[in-house]
């Protein structure tokens, strides 16, 4: 059963990844679809260095975990402090770039004093923006 | 674990060889049972699939006693130390949400059913549009695995109770 799995696995990711080598664009984006930050708000005051709550939203398109291809699904990553990446690149996986690749629609981060930015980007199975991308409202919140 | 079944003597009597012998055998069974062990859950216990230690799943919106003028609502659905992934997809420590409306919760160890007072969000959904009658109504989340089957320990939502007033 195991061996069945990993094989139909092995065969399914050598399809996906010629087809992202041909084509080096994002997975297709349903019409309509937008992420949003449910929480916090806009110009929201949160207390420096203590987690708080951010609530990934999503519209008109679903959630699925990093390397899982479903049609109009991607999974979040949210950006910090950051401009949006390349949208024809896999999104980077660093400290102002979050990956959620496990299907996460919420996460704890906390934020030393100061201005910051947050914004959610969603990334196709190859972690790469959708086309046309689907991505939510830049926000500020001031951390002190 | 390896280096205990050496001898720690050069020439071991026959009992000790003997006794090595049936250590061996002991391990290769228990890695055998082991081995056995973890492929055969899939088929056992293929109705329902384990959720991590801390998952809850939870309405973010609306709030519980709410008033919607209109009937016409986004429901924000809220999970917490698990992930969301569609339907048919096995991935570990992941399931859809699946949002109950104006019934209890069902079996825990079948089929979450499909109709109108049990709404599946098999493509992964976390947000859902829905439309309902003026009146008293409730509204729980209860996530299902790859097969819809609710997992173990089940993870489900507050029941809670909203009201509709018509416009």
């Amino acid at each position: 059963m195991y061996k069945f799995i990993a094989v139909a696995a092995l065969v399914a990711s050598a399809t996906w990844g010629a087809a992202d080598f041909a084509v080096a664009a994002g997975a297709a984006s349903p019409s309509g679809a937008h992420a949003y930050i449910g929480y916090p708000n806009d110009g929201q005051v949160v207390t420096a260095n203590k987690p708080f709550r951010v609530w990934f939203g999503l519209r008109y398109m679903g959630v699925a975990p990093k390397g899982v291809k479903y049609p109009n699904t991607g999974h979040h990553h949210l950006l910090i402090d950051t401009d949006l990446p390349p949208m024809d690149q896999e999104i980077p996986s660093d400290r102002n770039h979050l990956h959620f690749g496990a299907g996460e629609t919420e996460t704890m981060i906390q934020l030393p004093p100061g201005k910051h930015t947050l914004q959610l980007l969603m990334g196709d199975d190859m972690h790469v923006p959708h086309n046309p991308p689907v991505y939510s409202k830049k926000i500020t919140v001031i951390a002190r | 674990m390896r280096r205990t079944d050496v001898p720690a003597v050069p020439n071991p009597s026959p009992g000790s060889t003997l006794r090595l012998c049936a250590l061996r055998a002991l391990s290769r069974t228990v890695l055998a049972v082991s081995i056995v062990g973890m492929v055969l859950p899939v088929a056992a216990f293929a109705d329902s699939t384990a959720s991590p230690a801390g998952a809850e799943e939870y309405i973010i919106w609306p709030p519980d006693g709410a008033v919607i003028h209109g009937g016409k609502l986004w429901v924000r659905m809220g999970l917490r130390n698990m992930g969301v992934c569609p339907k048919g997809v096995a991935f570990p420590n992941t399931g859809h949400h699946h949002l109950l409306i104006d019934t209890d919760l069902p079996a825990l160890d079948q089929e979450i059913p499909s109709d109108r007072n049990h709404l599946h969000f098999g493509a992964g959904e976390t947000d859902a549009r829905i439309e309902l009658p003026p009146g008293k109504h409730t509204l729980q989340l209860i996530l299902g695995d790859h097969n819809h089957v609710p997992h173990a320990p089940p993870v489900y939502s507050k029941k809670i109770t909203i009201t509709v007033q018509k416009d």
